[in-house]
């Protein structure tokens, strides 16, 4: 089974990793020896104990996203604006800290 | 009244001993940190199972008092806020904790030269590996520097190192002691294990750090293991397995003449010996550098240059583009493959093939085991590695060569099972190990064989 440097690349970028061109190169030839080494899985009988295993988990696509909130952000933000959380002015901030004792 | 100043102040001359031949076992130890440890055991005036006991850590498992860096650049200084529950009970039990010891970059690896802080020697012959990835933990052990080690197994991280070193090893089943604090690898595979200079040690260390902890609901629901007793002088009525896989054609000469010279003592010592088939040995290796790298690429995200460690953004508009630069250059060679590997072998299209056809390989393997162990055998006895310490630099340019020094090993992380290695002889002066391996819970059994076995034994003892 041999990987193209293109689907190393973008294995790459799935797994948010920088990888120059000759480290690609490099992980080219190695995945390479590598997956042709481990499909002798592919010889594994079917029907054996294992199959059907419940482990084996459902599948998602391959998508990079933001991590799903429990809430939504007007349930737990004090204020918001066109979808934005508003804060405290920085400005404000300082000048309450000029205030203090 | 145990002298715990003076243990203490014994540990870091023979530390700065070791270190000063360039063994470079530690990352960072103290002995002022390991003073003031005595001074604290001694005020609360502790006499633990381990007291006054001294202990080295692998630097992927948290603690207080010195930096966790898994060997890393991209956890460079990192302190951890809290320590390991490991830890915590090497503590409770009365052992002064001498520091953090060196290894493969988050475990990845079977010599501890893909450590981002340098390859840790081996101390019976510094032109050679300690093993790994828990090398450091290993060569702190056999150099004399500590009387013990923890160290960390995902696929024979603790077992293939102590064989190379000369020492003992044990990993214990999957849930016996506590992940809490380890910095996760494979999170299915990875346990915490004991070295020792004998098998009574490592078994004291580990039955400390042994059982419950609410802090990760993965242990198993059980008491500590129990003290060690005496080393039994008779093992009449116990039945020892030899996977004929596990004896190959070809195998190295050494490695062979060791284990029959083991297997003869075993007789000797009244076992029975039975010759036993593992069929879906051949799958191991596939399936274990299928499984390990799918989950550490999935473990191995949070380090993202926002919530740990380093981060390069040189002035990067885009936080994706941060992580990226940040990851590409925190992690070295050998993570980064494994990121990718597991990635691809996660991803979509390529799933099915690799991972879901190694976790039904997995459980082929998981049901060799007990159906062996279900036949009446109480123990199987191998070799622990296929050859003898290799040369610093021999398997670099080869990972898979790399991979292949972990097939005897392996297994018994993906069945879940205990083993440990013990020293069974030399050959031409490098250590041979002889692995036991255990039915699920199974570690009081082959700690008593494994006892049996090392009296009778001269374990430094030319082979050939």
């Amino acid at each position: 089974m041999s990987v193209t440097r293109a689907e190393i690349q973008r294995i790459a970028a799935l797994a948010e990793l920088h990888v120059d061109d000759a480290t690609a190169a490099r992980l080219e030839a190695e995945l390479s020896r590598i997956l042709d080494y481990v499909a002798q899985l592919q010889e594994l009988p079917d029907g054996g104990d294992g199959d059907g295993d419940p482990r084996a988990g459902r599948l998602r696509r391959d998508e990079v996203a933001p991590d799903r909130l429990e809430a939504p952000p007007t349930d737990f933000a004090p204020a918001l604006k066109q979808g934005l959380f508003l804060v405290p002015r920085l400005g404000e901030l300082d000048r309450g800290e000029d205030e203090s004792p | 009244m145990t002298d715990f100043r003076a243990a203490a102040s014994a540990a870091a001359e023979r530390i700065a001993a070791c270190e000063a031949k360039g063994t470079h076992a530690f990352l960072a130890w103290s002995g002022e940190a390991m003073l003031e440890q005595a001074r604290g055991l001694e005020a609360a005036r502790a006499d633990g199972p381990l007291a006054g006991a001294v202990v080295a850590v692998k630097d992927v498992i948290a603690d207080r008092w010195f930096p966790t860096t898994c060997g890393s650049r991209i956890l460079e200084g990192y302190r951890s806020p809290f320590e390991a529950s490991a830890v915590r009970r090497l503590r409770e039990a009365g052992a002064l904790v001498a520091g953090k010891t060196n290894c493969d970059e988050f475990a990845m690896g079977s010599s501890t030269e893909y450590s981002a802080y340098g390859p840790t020697l081996n101390p019976v012959d510094p032109a050679r590996v300690p093993g790994g990835s828990s090398g450091g933990s290993a060569a702190a052990v056999a150099s004399g520097a500590v009387d013990m080690a923890l160290g960390t197994e995902t696929g024979g991280s603790v077992r293939q190192p102590a064989a190379f070193c000369g020492i003992v090893g044990i990993k214990p089943t999957y849930g016996r002691v506590s992940r809490y604090g380890l910095v996760a690898f494979g999170s299915s595979l990875d346990q915490i294990g004991s070295f020792g200079k004998d098998v009574a040690s490592a078994a004291r260390l580990l039955a400390a750090i042994s059982g419950r902890d609410d802090r990760d609901s993965t242990t198993l629901d059980r008491v500590p293991l129990s003290e060690p007793g005496p080393a039994p002088t008779s093992l009449a009525g116990t039945v020892i397995g030899v996977p004929r896989e596990y004896l190959p054609e070809g195998l190295h000469p050494g490695v062979r003449a060791a284990c029959d010279r083991a297997l003869k003592k075993l007789k000797e010592l009244g076992a029975e010996i039975r010759d036993v088939s593992l069929p879906h040995t051949k799958y191991a290796i596939p399936t274990y550098y299928i499984v390990a790298p799918a989950e550490a690429s999935s473990n191995l995200a949070r380090y993202d240059g926002v919530r740990y460690g380093l981060r390069e953004d040189g002035g990067l508009a885009d936080v994706r583009a941060m992580y990226r630069k940040t990851r590409g250059a925190g992690f070295g060679t050998e993570v980064r493959r494994r990121i990718i590997l597991g990635t691809y072998v996660l991803s979509a299209g390529y799933y099915e093939a690799y991972y879901g056809r190694a976790q039904r390989a997995r459980e082929r393997i998981r049901s060799d085991y007990a159906k062996v162990f279900a036949g009446g055998v109480h123990a199987l006895f191998t070799p622990t590695a296929p050859t003898p310490a290799f040369r610093l630099g021999e398997n670099l340019a080869d990972p898979l060569q790399m991979y292949l020094s972990d097939i005897f090993v392996c297994t018994a992380n993906l069945a879940g099972v205990p083993s440990l290695s013990l020293p069974i002889a030399r050959d031409q002066g490098l250590p041979l190990g002889g692995q036991l391996i255990g039915a699920m819970e199974g570690e009081s059994t082959i700690i008593r064989i494994a006892q049996a076995l090392e009296a009778a034994l001269e374990p430094t003892a030319e082979v050939r």
